[in-house]
C-alpha cells in the first residue's frame, strides 16, 4: 500500500503506470466520489485499461475514505481541492493533466481546475457538476436525508432487498464515515463558485451522465454553462455510471484524450480490446 | 539453475487465506476456517478498496504477471461481487500458466498443472 503525506493527512495512493506508451505519455488522474466511494472505483475498472493504452493513471482515497486518513472534521469541498493540489504536489510531475471526477470527485475536479487552469488540460465529470449555487442547495439537501436515512434500519433492509446485501454494506461503511466526521455538515458549506469562477473553467470538459442519473432532467445542464463541454448520456443507467458501465466509457474517454493530446496515440494490442475478446484471450 | 515450480492450488489458496487473514485484522489463534467456495465481499465481508490490496499482495508474491486489476477491470460489477476465494486462486493459476507458456517465467505449467489437479479440496 503506497501512502503518501499530502495537507497533512496520511494519503493512500496508487499509481499505474503507462504500458508501452505511443507517444508521450499524458497523465490521468482519477477522482472518487462521496461516501461508500473509494479509489477502487476507478482501479478495479478505469485505470487499468487506461494504462494498459498508454496513459500514467493517478488514483488517492479522498480523505475520509478507503485507506486514507480520516479525520474528525475538515471535508467542506474546498479541504478536497487542496488534497488534491497536495497530492499533484506530492507526485511530483508538472504534465498538464487530465482529471477525471466520478460524481462528487468530478465536483471537486471542476473547482481544482477554476483555481489552476494552467495546470488541467481536460476535465471528464462522471455524474458531477460544478459547484454552483444549485449544487451547493441540492448538495446540502441530499446531505439530511442521507442523515436521516442512515439512522434508519428500515432504510437498510430496503437497501438490503432492493440492491443486495453487498449494497447494504456499502451503506453501513458510508454510514460510519459519516457518524464520525463532519463530513455531512461540511461537504456543502463553501459558498458556491462565482461567474468568474465558472468561467475560469476553459480546459474542454467532457460530461459523462447516466440518462436516469441525477442529471436526468436537465442532461445537458455544464454544457450550457461551460462553452468548451461536451456531453456523453448513458442511456439506461442510473448514478453509478463508473462502476456499472466503465466498459462503455473507455473507448470515448481514450478518444477524448487523443483528440486533445495530438503526439499520443491509444496503444492497442493483445491486452487492450474488448473486454470478451480479451476473456477469450486469457482463456485460450 | 533449475527453474521455479508452479505453485499448487493448495499453495495459492493457502497464500490467499494468509492475505485475506491479514486484512480481516484475524488474530493467528482465530480458527474461521476460509473455505475456497467463501465469496470475498458478502460471505468475508471485504471490501472494494481490499481487493486493491489484495492485488498488490499477489503482485508482490507471483510477480507482474498477476495483474489483479486488469482482470477485475474486464468483470461485470455483479461477477467481482460475486467472486470467491477459488476463483481467485483460479485466476493467479491461470495467469501464472499464461506467464509460463509465453516464457515470461520459469515456472514449470506441466507439473503446475498436474500438482493443481489433485490438490483440491
Amino acid at each position: 500500500m503506497s501512502m503518501i503525506l499530502a495537507n497533512g493527512l496520511r494519503t493512500h495512493v496508487q499509481s499505474l503506470r503507462a504500458v508501452d506508451p505511443q507517444g508521450p505519455a499524458p497523465l490521468v488522474v482519477c477522482v472518487h466520489g462521496l461516501g461508500y466511494d473509494s479509489l477502487a472505483s476507478f482501479y478495479l475498472t478505469l485505470a487499468p485499461p487506461l494504462a494498459e493504452s498508454g496513459l500514467d493513471v493517478l488514483t488517492y482515497d479522498l480523505r475520509g475514505h478507503g485507506r486514507s486518513e480520516r479525520p474528525n472534521q475538515g471535508y467542506r469541498l474546498g479541504d478536497f481541492v487542496e488534497d488534491l493540489t497536495a497530492v499533484l504536489a506530492e507526485n511530483g510531475d508538472d504534465r498538464r493533466i487530465h482529471l477525471i471526477g466520478n460524481s462528487f470527485g468530478g465536483t471537486v475536479a471542476l473547482s481544482y481546475a477554476a483555481r489552476n487552469p494552467e495546470r488541467v488540460a481536460s476535465v471528464v465529470a462522471i455524474e458531477a457538476e460544478p459547484a454552483t449555487a444549485r449544487w451547493v442547495e441540492r448538495m446540502g439537501g441530499t446531505m439530511r436525508d442521507v442523515i436521516e436515512a442512515m439512522d434508519d434500519e428500515y432504510y437498510l433492509d430496503w437497501v438490503g432487498r432492493n440492491f443486495g446485501s453487498h449494497y447494504q454494506r456499502l451503506t453501513r461503511v458510508a454510514a460510519a464515515v459519516i457518524r464520525s466526521t463532519t463530513l455531512i455538515e461540511d461537504v456543502a458549506a463553501d459558498p458556491p463558485l462565482t461567474e468568474q469562477e465558472v468561467a475560469a473553467i476553459a480546459c474542454p470538459v467532457l460530461s459523462v451522465v447516466g440518462g436516469e442519473g441525477f442529471q436526468a432532467e436537465e442532461p445537458m445542464a455544464m454544457q450550457a454553462l461551460l462553452p468548451s463541454c461536451r456531453t456523453v448520456v448513458i442511456p439506461d443507467q442510473g448514478h453509478s455510471v463508473l462502476v456499472e458501465r466503465h466498459h462503455a466509457l473507455r473507448g470515448p474517454l481514450l478518444d477524448w484524450i487523443a483528440e486533445l493530446e495530438p503526439e499520443w496515440t491509444p496503444r492497442t494490442g493483445d491486452r487492450t480490446g474488448s473486454p470478451g475478446d480479451r476473456a477469450g484471450s486469457r482463456a485460450s | 539453475m533449475t527453474p521455479v515450480p508452479a505453485p499448487t492450488e493448495a499453495q495459492v489458496l493457502d497464500d490467499l487465506r494468509a492475505v485475506i487473514r491479514e486484512i480481516l485484522q484475524m488474530e493467528p489463534d482465530d480458527d474461521f476456517a476460509i473455505e475456497a467456495d467463501a465469496s470475498l465481499t458478502d460471505e468475508l465481508g471485504l471490501e472494494s478498496i481490499d481487493l486493491v490490496n489484495i492485488g498488490a499482495g499477489l503482485s508482490e508474491r507471483y510477480g507482474e504477471a498477476v495483474n489483479l486489476a486488469v482482470y477485475l477491470a474486464d468483470q461485470e460489477i455483479d461477477d467481482v461481487i460475486k467472486l470467491t476465494v477459488g476463483a481467485l486462486a483460479e485466476f493467479v493459476l491461470d495467469a501464472l500458466a499464461v506467464a509460463a507458456a509465453s516464457g515470461a517465467s520459469g515456472a514449470s505449467g506441466a507439473s503446475g498443472a498436474s500438482a493443481a489437479s489433485s490438490a483440491g479440496e
